[in-house]
């Protein structure tokens, strides 16, 4: 089991205290293609900021890689997410000064990878999704699909465990959504990396294998969804 | 270390306008400092300058007239000084602290005439200090030496003024010419500098020969000594009241009657100038800290708001597994790298302000009337100081940004990703 989460509760409290997850029990296998699908305001984005530790959580249980994540310091919390976690934001979160390849190589740099290799397997998965001529371009001068296969490139350099996708297609069109979901699948399924989507487009979750409804901080109806059917349409419609 | 480097580099390459913007505030408030404490080092070298030509450290001693009745005489009595006074200035008693005791006829009123010209002149038998004492200064041939004193020489030194009268076309030439003096010659062994509007007519001659032609008598003019020992203003003026009253008593004259017998000091007048010169320092670094207070508050402001439009930037770096630390030292690295540089560059612009200012200004003189003064005299700052104050920026530049760059540093990564 590479992801275990046991009765997971988290309240926010800006003035009057907010109930946002209320007991959740989740567990998600390695090599796993997921989406975590709800409504805006469902606690979805928080479970998955948790998920990557970029949160923490009130009472419960986390286990990632048979290790329990909880009130870690700072310090082992950026370690695990440089090393486990690998992070597509919805925004893409590229460093609007750095170019192409200096993103991509920027997780590589806090693990301490020396200038010359970083750059190397930093154009390596430029390569592998098509972007080495956008190497040495700077975010502002690249579309919205390439700035998200960049930000991939950099959440795979590292070789995390899990990925983690905020809404990946949530600033992209149709056309460009379904490229991205193809590439997401494409990884799942030929380099074995566990992934979880967090949208609220039923089309994005139906090309994902397992569906998780969210409802009001609590875990609803979990589809297995194999064959891509609990959608009756694909996202192009 | 090199990656760190290699990392700041490239932020600051990319982030060109911050980097100017902060940079710029850095070096102004280095080259603001410098030049200020340059120019303020400059009015006052030539402060203490000007000052210095008139002040003496010598005490002289004068007989005047009396203005109170003592021992049976009425007041309005001529006191006259004699070679019994010099012993007595000279006598055990005082010698523990009086120093080349020097002494000065009266004079007389001649006129000097060469070649058809003539000019007048006070002459005064005086001793070879007298060219320290009086801040003589030699434009051309020699003062008078101890030679002269003892060979009873007829020299004399003349002032510029009068050299020009007697030699319009070259006063120069005057040395070693014997000058027409009533029934007597001089040789004019030197000439001293006087200024336009001088009040300087006094010519000075061998004092033994003075005693030899106009005055035979024991009569002398005034005493001149220099103390060694008297470090404050209470401590001199102790001195002068004992010295003093001793001396008024043997010509019966009160001892507190100052008008009888006058002590000139320029010993405590020296004291006060230095007070006013640590007073003037003080200021001037009261001004040059406040100005790199003002420096430190541009920077730290600068640095404040760099560190505040980043924070999405660094919520990125932590999600990708830049630890608190991390962030910390990014930081503080690249304002370290601004603050030097850029501190660096206000430094030596500041100092080649100065260097201006020493070849402009600097050479200027200002007509006063009296005599011509330079404005500024060497407005220049030591290397040591200029390098204290760049160093003090860059350490104050540092810790104004540690401040936000350790709350940056704290932000939770969700939260720093939420800012924009």
């Amino acid at each position: 089991m590479l992801i275990e989460l046991k009765g997971i509760n988290k309240t926010y409290d800006n003035g009057q205290p907010l109930h946002v997850l209320k007991g959740i029990d989740l567990s998600i296998e390695r090599g796993e293609f997921v989406s975590i699908m709800g409504a805006s305001g469902s606690g979805k984005s928080t479970l998955l900021n948790i998920l990557g530790i970029l949160d923490n959580y009130d009472t419960g249980e986390y286990w990632l890689d048979g290790k329990l994540i909880k009130d870690l310091s700072e310090k082992m919390a950026a370690d695990y997410r440089n090393r486990m976690i690998g992070f597509v934001f919805q925004s893409f979160n590229l460093i609007s000064f750095k170019t192409a390849v200096e993103n991509v190589e920027l997780p590589l740099y806090y693990q301490g990878v020396p200038r010359k290799k970083r750059h190397e397997l930093a154009m390596e998965y430029l390569e592998k999704l098509g972007l080495t001529d956008w190497a040495s371009h700077f975010p502002n001068e690249m579309s919205g699909g390439q700035k998200q296969r960049v930000a991939i490139a950099r959440a795979l350099i590292t070789r995390p465990q899990i990925i983690l996708a905020d809404e990946p297609t949530g600033a992209l069109d149709s056309k460009t959504s379904v490229e991205v979901m193809q590439l997401l699948k494409r990884l799942n399924q030929e380099e074995g990396i566990t992934i979880i989507v967090v949208t609220h487009e039923s089309g994005v979750a139906n090309e994902t294998d397992k569906i998780i409804h969210i409802k009001d901080g609590i875990i609803g109806e979990i589809e297995e969804n194999k064959s891509h059917t609990a959608w009756d349409s694909s996202i192009i419609k | 270390m090199r990656e760190l480097f290699h990392e700041i580099a490239s932020n600051l390459r990319n982030n060109k306008l911050r980097t100017a913007l902060t940079g710029f505030a850095v070096s102004w408030g280095i080259f603001l400092l410098i030049a200020l404490l340059g120019a303020g080092n400059g009015l006052m070298n030539s402060f203490m300058g000007n000052i210095s030509d008139f002040i003496s450290q010598s005490v002289s001693v004068e007989g005047w007239r009396t203005s109170k009745p003592y021992a049976g005489y009425q007041e309005g009595r001529d006191i006259q000084l004699d070679e019994q006074d010099v012993t007595y200035t000279e006598s055990p008693r005082w010698s523990p602290v009086v120093r080349n005791v020097t002494r000065q006829t009266g004079s007389t009123g001649v006129t000097f005439s060469l070649d058809g010209n003539t000019v007048a002149g006070q002459i005064a038998g005086v001793m070879p200090e007298y060219l320290e004492q009086e801040k003589l200064k030699m434009y051309a041939g020699r003062f008078l030496n101890p030679d002269d004193l003892k060979e009873r020489r007829k020299v004399v030194v003349l002032s510029l003024a009068q050299a020009k009268e007697l030699s319009p076309r070259n006063p120069e030439a005057l040395v070693g010419r014997w000058v027409g003096a009533g029934s007597v010659s001089f040789r004019v062994v030197g000439i001293y500098h006087t200024d336009e509007s001088s009040m300087y007519r006094t010519c000075p001659i061998p004092f033994s020969t003075y005693k030899g032609i106009y005055d035979s008598s024991d009569k002398i003019e005034s005493i001149t000594f220099t103390l060694d020992g008297p470090k404050t203003k209470q401590d001199y003026e102790a001195f002068e009241k004992e010295y003093g009253s001793a001396l008024r008593l043997r010509h019966d004259v009160a001892p507190d009657d100052r008008r009888g017998i006058w002590i000139r000091n320029g010993y405590t007048d020296n004291m006060e100038m230095n007070n006013a010169q640590r007073i003037i320092r003080t200021f001037l670094w009261i001004l040059g800290l406040l100005t790199l207070v003002s420096g430190i508050v541009g920077v730290s402001n600068i640095m404040l708001i760099a560190v505040k439009e980043r924070t999405h930037e660094f919520g990125i770096r932590k999600a990708i597994g830049a630890s608190p630390a991390e962030i910390l030292k990014l930081i503080i690295a690249e304002s370290v790298t601004i603050t030097a540089i850029f501190g660096y560059i206000g430094m030596l612009l500041g100092m080649i302000a100065c260097q201006i200012m020493d070849k402009t200004v600097g050479q200027q003189a200002v007509d006063i009337g009296v005599e011509k003064i330079q404005m500024l005299v060497n407005p220049t700052v030591g290397l040591d100081v200029a390098l204290e104050a760049t160093v003090l920026l860059i350490v104050a530049g540092t810790l104004a940004g540690a401040i936000p760059a350790w709350k940056a540093a704290r932000v939770k990564p969700i939260e720093a990703l939420r800012a924009e």
